[in-house]
């Protein structure tokens, strides 16, 4: 499959491009080693929690441009309750699709637009710092996309059972050892997950 | 020669020069026979084929008997590899080869070691070349086929196959030497008795031949069992038909490059000094994979800029009408980093930043002057957009 033209628009021509001064909150996702990073700035009336300005920072591939090109886009101008509501299904349709091995990047533009708003949610005093529970590796598993179909492991039933214990994380894959993307599928986990500090031991089982 | 598009990406394909598609015709044509015996159309196709194996024979100091041809590298790596294990592995197990070699090399090890047979990977190092101290001590009574890519298909690095036929020659038995051509053939001499390999495999299309079409050196004394069976119309070992038309393509693609290799050779070696010495004066933090000289084929660049991915430096060039590669895992099939840049020791950013430029007799310097100028300004936009870059450079 090849890229959309609102694809291309977005990566040839991104919106909401650069380094944002004196921000209200700031959110940087992925590693340079996943090979795709992008960093989401926004300011946010005080009063009405609209997003007045945001903008963004990719290091990535055109899709990873495009798709927080997009995502920035469609946050601008709404407040912070509706703007969460933002997903990378939304992204993605905005965009008219994008190739399955690519939909993991409108994953990572959603998911720092997400932690943006509850960085500056938890430094307004909105909120509390989320505790480190089996649903947050829920939600994290849920942002990881099997690339063959670009759907989530989560929604394809992937995954088999989670387990927590004093910072052991135990996940059992149903993934069978000739999938070509088992191994990217676990290294992503990985990443996802490391970034926690209640995160001692990482398991991952497969059949 | 090249309307409306720059194309520097000569190590997956070549545009086939005029010459060689005249050459071709006639066999697509009116001598559309097959070969054969006592009729004439027979027999002249016969002849056509014996002379176009001879031109591709020479070019490598080979005789016409040696040589088989089939339908490109792959396959010919395939009929060495295996052949050879057959032949040579009833007893003995044991095959080395190199973590930087070309995926036909990797591919046949690994189908090997599941029937059986145990392979050694040797590392490189950080310009590509494959350790030979460890091709010295991996070597073991055992031992039956060391195998090499004569040119790094990423970076361009030239094996030391001299060196590296001493160290096999120390072991007190014989070790088979195949060696992959695919990116060396018309880019370095290669000469079969004086390299003393035993298998070779070479292709067409990378030295402005057709596509489809390539052959495999056996040396006459060496022994390849047979891994395709079917009916056998001029080659015992690739059974089944032969394009005689690619054939007649590939022969006339070896006497344009090989009428004068030392010039072809100097020609794409000035161009790539070029090339490497605009792109080192133009973009700032930039850095070259692989050797530097006359270690590295005369074709290849290899450059890792940094804070910015691949997929996105190529699709621009692309909108500019430039076609180029990268190494960036986003751009390939499997999300992975290329296995090349990172068994030398490069990190994700600079496999993920990798741009590989491949020359051809083609390209011309107003060509090279226009690509490192859209890549320059493609480099500076690409950096705005970079937190990689943002965070450590200050705006001025």
């Amino acid at each position: 499959m090849q890229y959309s033209q609102k694809v291309l628009d977005h990566f040839m021509h991104p919106h909401n491009v650069g380094k944002m001064e004196n921000p209200d909150a700031v959110a940087t996702e992925g590693s340079p080693a996943c090979g795709d990073q992008v960093t989401v700035y926004l300011k946010v009336d005080e009063e009405t929690k609209v997003i007045e300005d945001i903008s963004f920072l990719s290091y990535g591939c055109a899709s990873n441009i495009a798709t927080a090109s997009i995502i920035t886009d469609l946050a601008k101008g709404k407040n912070l309750d509706e703007a969460k509501q933002i997903t990378w299904r939304d992204a993605m349709e905005a965009l008219d699709g994008l190739p399955p091995v690519k939909v993991h990047c409108s994953v990572l533009a959603a998911d720092t637009l997400l932690t943006a708003i509850s960085n500056y949610e938890i430094a307004h005093g909105l909120k509390e710092v989320p505790n480190f529970s089996k649903d947050t590796i829920l939600e994290e598993l849920k942002k990881i996309i099997y690339p063959k179909v670009g759907e989530d492991i989560v929604s394809l039933k992937m995954v088999k059972y989670v387990g927590l214990t004093d910072g052991e994380v135990l996940i059992d894959l149903n993934i069978m050892s000739f999938d070509q993307w088992r191994d990217n599928i676990a290294e992503e986990i990985r990443e996802h997950l490391e970034k926690y500090p209640e995160v001692k031991h990482i398991q991952i089982n497969f059949p | 020669m090249n309307p409306g598009r720059i194309y520097l990406d000569n190590c997956i394909t070549t545009r086939p020069d005029p010459e060689v598609l005249q050459a071709m015709q006639p066999y697509f044509g009116e001598k559309f026979w097959y070969p054969g015996s006592f009729i004439s159309t027979g027999e002249a196709i016969n002849d056509d084929l014996k002379r176009f194996s001879g031109i591709v024979a020479d070019s490598i100091g080979a005789s016409e008997a040696e040589l088989h041809f089939c339908s490109g590298g792959t396959l010919a790596n395939n009929m060495a590899i295996k052949g050879l294990a057959a032949a040579y592995g009833k007893e003995s197990k044991h095959i080395i080869v190199s973590v930087v070699d070309y995926p036909d090399l990797l591919t046949n090890a690994a189908y090997l070691e599941k029937q059986g047979f145990e392979v050694s990977y040797l590392s490189a190092n950080e310009e590509g070349f494959v350790n030979l101290q460890e091709l010295q001590s991996a070597i073991r009574s055992d031992t039956i086929m060391f195998m090499t890519t004569a040119v790094n298909h990423v970076v361009g690095t030239v094996q030391p196959l001299a060196e590296i036929k001493a160290i096999l020659n120390t072991a007190d038995h014989k070790i088979y030497f195949h060696v992959d051509a695919g990116q060396a053939y018309g880019k370095i001499a290669l000469n079969v008795d004086e390299l003393g390999v035993d298998t070779m495999a070479i292709s067409a299309h990378k030295i402005h031949g057709p596509q489809g079409v390539g052959a495999l050196y056996q040396r006459s004394d060496v022994k390849l069992g047979q891994i395709i069976h079917g009916v056998k119309r001029v080659d015992n070992l690739q059974t089944g038909g032969l394009n005689i038309a690619l054939i007649a393509g590939f022969a006339k693609a070896v006497q344009l490059t090989f009428a004068d290799l030392n010039g072809t050779i100097s020609n794409l070696r000035a161009m790539s000094n070029y090339l490497l010495s605009t792109l080192e004066a133009n973009i700032p933090e930039i850095e070259l994979n692989g050797p530097r000289g006359d270690k590295r084929a005369p074709h290849n660049i290899n450059v890792s800029i940094s804070y910015i991915e691949g997929e996105a430096i190529t699709m621009m060039l692309d909108a500019s009408g430039i076609t180029v590669a990268t190494g960036s895992a986003c751009a390939s099939q499997g999300l992975k980093a290329n296995y090349v840049l990172m068994a030398m020791g490069k990190n994700h950013v600079q496999s993920h930043g990798s741009m590989k430029f491949t020359l051809s007799k083609y390209t011309t310097k107003a060509e090279i002057d226009e690509t490192v100028a859209a890549l320059a300004n493609i480099t500076t936009e690409l950096r705005k957009r970079s937190p990689l870059y943002n965070a450590t450079h200050k705006e001025k």
